[in-house]
C-alpha cells in the first residue's frame, strides 16, 4: 500500500509544471487519469515523446477530445467524482471545455480544484503565455543567476516549472487535510509566477527594508561572508568540448574548514598571509584567493579533491554532468535511484526514470508503471470512475470521443 | 464565505530542520499548521544569516524572518534533564515532526521510543546523501549539493565556471520534498492510524528536478544532431535551441519562436523584418534544422531595434511567450503583483518590511502571516501547551 491510495486526480495537465505536480502524487499511490486527446498528443505532448515519458509515468490515460459535447458531459461526471481536477492551461480554458471551477464545485462541493496557470487568475497579465524561462526572466531569476554584468545567463534547465510543480502537491494535499476539517473543498489559484518571485524572498525582503537590489553574485553568497565558495577547473578533460570540462565545487563556511583546506592542500605560502585570517579577510580578497585554489584543483581530478577534502570535513563536490549521474555516482548507484521501465514503451522501446525521491518506512512507493498511450486505459478508468461498460466505451470510440 | 483558519489547522508540527529543510518547515507553517521550532539557548543559528533589517547584524535577520515564518520559537537547554523532557514533551504532543540529519535537537531524540509513544506520529528525515552508501557523511551547503546533485553544471556560459542560482534554489527542492512528504505521510496516518519514517536524501531531490538532463542522456539519439549524452552550460540557451535572451533596446529578453512558429513569422512578415527566412534552401523540409537557426538569428536582429518593454506587450498581445529580464527593483513594482495584491507586509520584531506572499491562493483558507519575533516569547505558551504549569 502506498501513502496516497484512494485519492482520485483528474488531470488536465501538459508540458512539466502540472504534470511533474501530478507524477508526485501517481508515485505515491494517487490514481491518477491523465486526460489527452489524439488532436492535443503533438511534439512534447506525444505519449512517445522523451519529454512526456519524464513526467507521466503511474498515471492512467483517458482519451477525451473536449471539442465535442458528449466528452464535455463524460468530463463533467469525472470532475463530479474526483478528489482533485488539476489543470495549468491558460486562464479560461477549463470554463471553455465546460468543467471549470463553477460547474465543478457545483456539482462536488469537495473538490479540490486545482489551477497553475502562468500568472494566476486575475491581473492585467493573466492572459499571458508563459514557459518556465518567461517566468524566469519576469521573476528576477534570470536576472540574479549570473555573474557581474550579464543579464543574459540564467538557470540553465526548466527549474520553475520543477518548483511549481512541487508547490502544486503542497497545496494540493494541504487542501485535502483543509477538507478533513471543514468538510469542504475549494479553488487552489497557484501562479507560476508568484512561485518564482516568491524564492527571492530575503532579496525581496532586503529591497524594501535596506533599499538594496540585489545583483548577479555567480558562485559567492551575496549577503553571508563566505569564502572560498565557488567552482574550480580540475583535470581530466578528455576534450576541448565544454561538455566534458572538470570541475569541483568548495565552499569553506567556516574558518576551521579554511584551515582545513589549506591543510589538504598542502599548507601552500600564500595561504599563510593574515588577510586570509578571517572570512572578511578571504571575502575581500575573493579573487585571489579563488585564483589560487583554481591553480591547485587544475593540478588534480575532481574526484580526488573531492574525496580529499571531505575526508577533512570540507563541503567539496564534483560538478557532476548527466554522464556523472547516471554512470560515476556511487551515491545513486547504491539508492537505486535510477530505472528502467518493465514494459517497453509501444513506440520508442525501452523507457527510464528516476525514482521518487523519498523512502516511506511503512508505505514504499517502489511502482512505476510507464507511460500510457493516448486512452489506453478507457475501459478501465470509465469502467472504475463512472461505472460505464465495455460496450459504451467502445461506442464513444468509434464516435469520436474518447479519442 | 472564506474561512479564518489556514489549511493545517491544528496540524502539531515540530521543525527540527537546517537549511536543508527548513522552507519545507515555512511551508507547512504558513499553511496554518502550528509550528514549533526549538532552538539552543545561544540562538538558532540561521538568525546569523543575511541580510538584515536595516543592514545591521545587530537587527533581525530577513533569511531568517522569511525562512522562519509564522513559527513559535522556543530555547531549549539540552544540557539539563528539563531541556530533555521538554524536548521529549514536545515530541510526544506532535503530528509530524520534522528533521534535519545532525540539526540542534536531532541527537537527542529517539525514533523508536517516540514511535512508541505515539503510533500515529510523522517523522521526516531531511539528509544530505540519505543514511547509507558511500557518500552518506559528506558535508553539503547548497552549492555542493547543486553541483553533486546536476543542477550547477547546466547553469553558466562557455566564460563562466559552472553556476549555482541565485538563492539556496537547491534547498527549497528539498525543502518541498520535506513538506510533501509530510502531508502525504500524515494522510496515510490520519486514515489508517499508522505513522512512520520517511527519509528525504537532499541529492536525490536536486537530482529529481533537472528538466532535461537525464532525458539527454537516455535520448539523445532520439532528440536530434548528437551533441553527446551530457548537454554543455550555454548561458541562457535552452537545450531545445529555442528559447534565448536577447538583447533589445534598454534591456534584455527571453525571445522564443514556440509554440506557435506560424504566428512569429507572421509577426516578422507584418514587421517587413523576415530576412532571407523564405528563401528556397530554408524551405525544404529536410533543412529544418538549418530553418530553426536562421530563425533565430533573424529574431536577435529584429529584437536588437525594438524597445525592451514595448516588443514584450507586443510579444504578449500575440500570445507569443517572450520574458522581459526584469531586475529585482522592477519585480518590486510589478504591476500583476500590484493588481493582485500579492505583496504582504512581514512585521518583524519593531520593523514593518514589505514583503513576498503565498505562492497559492486557497479560497476557503487564506494565508496568514503571523508576526515574526526574535525571542521566544511563545515558550511559554507552548510548554502550557504540554501541560506544563508555571511552577514547573
Amino acid at each position: 500500500m502506498r501513502p496516497l491510495e484512494g485519492i482520485k486526480v483528474l488531470d488536465f495537465t501538459h508540458v512539466l509544471a502540472g504534470p511533474f505536480a501530478t507524477r508526485l502524487l501517481g508515485d505515491m499511490g494517487a490514481d491518477v487519469v491523465k486526460i489527452n486527446s489524439i488532436a492535443r498528443a503533438t511534439a512534447i505532448n506525444a505519449t512517445n515523446n522523451p519529454y512526456y515519458t519524464m513526467w507521466n509515468r503511474n498515471k492512467r490515460a483517458l482519451a477525451l477530445d473536449m471539442s465535442r459535447d458528449e466528452a464535455k458531459r463524460i468530463g463533467k461526471d469525472l470532475c463530479a467524482r474526483a478528489d482533485v481536477v488539476i489543470d495549468n492551461f491558460s486562464v479560461g480554458v477549463l470554463d471553455r471545455w465546460g468543467v471549470g471551477y463553477d460547474l465543478v464545485s457545483a456539482v462536488n462541493p469537495e473538490v479540490i480544484y486545482v489551477q497553475m496557470s502562468g500568472m494566476g487568475q486575475g491581473g492585467p497579465w493573466s492572459d499571458f503565455v508563459t514557459y518556465a524561462p518567461t517566468i524566469h526572466a519576469l521573476s528576477g531569476l534570470t536576472h540574479l543567476t549570473g555573474v557581474e554584468g550579464r543579464q543574459d545567463i540564467g538557470i540553465g534547465f526548466s527549474y520553475n516549472d520543477h518548483a511549481a510543480g512541487l508547490h502544486g502537491a503542497v497545496a494540493m494535499l494541504a487542501a485535502i487535510q483543509a477538507r478533513r476539517l471543514t468538510g469542504k473543498g475549494q479553488r487552489v489559484d497557484l501562479s507560476q509566477f508568484e512561485v518564482g518571485v516568491n524564492l527571492l524572498g530575503p532579496a525581496l525582503l532586503d529591497l524594501f527594508s535596506n533599499g538594496r537590489a540585489a545583483r548577479p553574485a555567480g558562485n559567492r553568497l551575496p549577503y553571508d561572508e563566505v569564502a572560498p565558495h565557488n567552482c574550480y577547473p580540475c583535470a581530466g578533460a578528455t576534450s576541448d568540448d565544454i561538455a566534458d570540462e572538470r570541475w569541483v565545487a568548495i565552499a569553506c563556511m567556516s574558518d576551521d574548514q579554511w584551515q582545513e583546506l589549506c591543510r589538504v592542500m598542502g599548507e601552500p605560502e600564500w595561504s599563510s598571509a593574515p588577510v586570509y585570517d578571517t572570512a572578511a579577510g578571504r571575502v575581500a580578497a575573493i579573487d585571489e584567493l579563488d585564483r589560487q585554489i583554481g591553480r591547485w584543483t587544475a593540478q588534480l581530478d575532481a574526484v580526488e579533491v573531492m574525496v580529499r577534502c571531505q575526508a577533512a570535513g570540507i563541503p567539496a563536490g564534483v560538478v557532476q554532468n548527466s554522464i556523472d549521474l547516471a554512470e560515476n555516482d556511487p551515491q545513486i548507484a547504491a539508492s537505486d535511484f535510477l530505472m528502467t521501465f518493465d514494459e517497453p514503451n509501444p513506440v520508442i522501446g525501452t523507457t527510464y526514470g528516476d525514482r521518487l525521491p523519498l523512502t516511506f518506512s511503512l508505505t514504499p512507493c517502489d511502482t512505476y508503471t510507464r507511460v500510457r498511450d493516448v486512452g489506453e486505459d478507457n475501459a478501465s478508468v470509465l469502467s472504475d470512475w463512472l461505472g460505464m461498460d465495455n460496450e459504451d466505451v467502445v461506442k464513444g470510440e468509434n464516435a469520436g470521443y474518447f479519442v | 464565505m472564506p474561512q479564518e483558519v489556514g489549511a493545517l489547522s491544528k496540524v502539531r508540527i515540530i521543525d527540527l530542520t537546517d537549511e536543508r529543510a527548513i522552507y519545507g518547515a515555512k511551508l507547512l507553517a504558513d499553511l496554518g499548521a502550528d509550528v514549533v521550532r526549538p532552538e539552543p539557548l545561544e540562538g538558532d543559528p540561521l538568525r546569523q544569516r543575511g541580510p538584515f533589517c536595516n543592514d545591521d547584524p545587530d537587527e533581525p535577520s530577513l533569511w531568517h524572518a522569511f525562512f522562519a515564518s509564522n513559527r513559535r520559537f522556543i530555547s531549549l537547554d539540552l544540557e539539563t534533564q528539563t531541556g530533555l523532557d521538554q524536548l521529549t514533551g514536545l515530541i510526544a504532543n506532535a503530528e509530524i515532526v520534522l528533521v534535519s540529519e545532525g540539526a540542534f535537537g536531532t541527537s537527542d531524540l529517539d525514533l523508536d521510543v517516540a514511535m512508541r509513544v505515539n503510533p500515529a506520529l510523522v517523522w521526516i528525515e531531511c539528509s544530505s546523501f540519505g543514511n547509507e552508501g558511500p557518500w552518506k557523511d559528506y558535508v553539503a551547503p547548497d552549492l555542493v549539493a547543486g553541483a553533486l546533485g546536476g543542477s550547477v553544471s547546466t547553469t553558466g556560459d562557455v566564460d563562466t565556471p559552472p553556476l549555482k542560482a541565485f538563492g539556496d534554489l537547491n534547498f527549497v527542492v528539498s525543502g518541498c520534498y520535506t513538506a510533501i512528504a509530510a502531508l502525504s505521510a500524515l494522510y496515510h496516518a490520519k486514515e489508517t492510524g499508522q505513522g512512520q519514517r520517511v527519509d528525504v536524501p537532499v541529492h536525490q531531490c536536486i537530482a529529481s528536478c533537472l528538466e532535461h538532463v537525464f532525458m539527454w542522456y537516455w535520448y539523445s539519439d532520439l532528440l536530434g544532431p548528437a551533441r553527446g549524452r551530457a548537454l554543455e552550460r550555454r548561458g541562457s540557451l535552452h537545450w531545445s535551441n529555442m528559447y534565448v535572451v536577447m538583447q533589445a533596446v534598454g534591456g534584455t529578453i527571453m525571445v522564443t519562436p514556440t509554440p506557435d512558429i506560424d504566428a512569429q513569422l507572421t509577426w516578422l512578415i507584418e514587421a517587413d523584418e523576415f530576412g532571407d527566412l523564405f528563401e528556397p534552401e530554408y524551405q525544404d523540409p529536410a533543412n529544418q534544422a538549418q530553418f530553426m537557426a536562421r530563425l533565430m538569428e533573424v529574431l536577435r536582429t529584429f529584437v536588437g531595434s525594438k524597445d525592451v518593454e514595448a516588443l514584450f506587450l507586443e510579444a504578449q498581445s500575440r500570445h507569443a511567450p517572450y520574458g522581459w529580464v526584469l531586475p529585482i527593483e522592477k519585480v518590486g513594482e510589478n504591476p500583476q503583483l500590484e493588481a493582485r495584491d500579492w505583496w504582504h507586509p512581514y512585521s518583524i520584531g519593531e520593523h514593518v518590511v514589505k514583503g513576498p506572499g503565498t505562492p497559492y491562493r486557497f479560497s476557503q483558507t487564506p494565508w496568514q502571516m503571523k508576526p515574526y519575533v526574535e525571542t521566544d516569547v511563545d515558550a511559554k505558551r507552548v510548554l502550557q501547551d504540554l501541560g506544563w504549569d508555571n511552577d514547573r
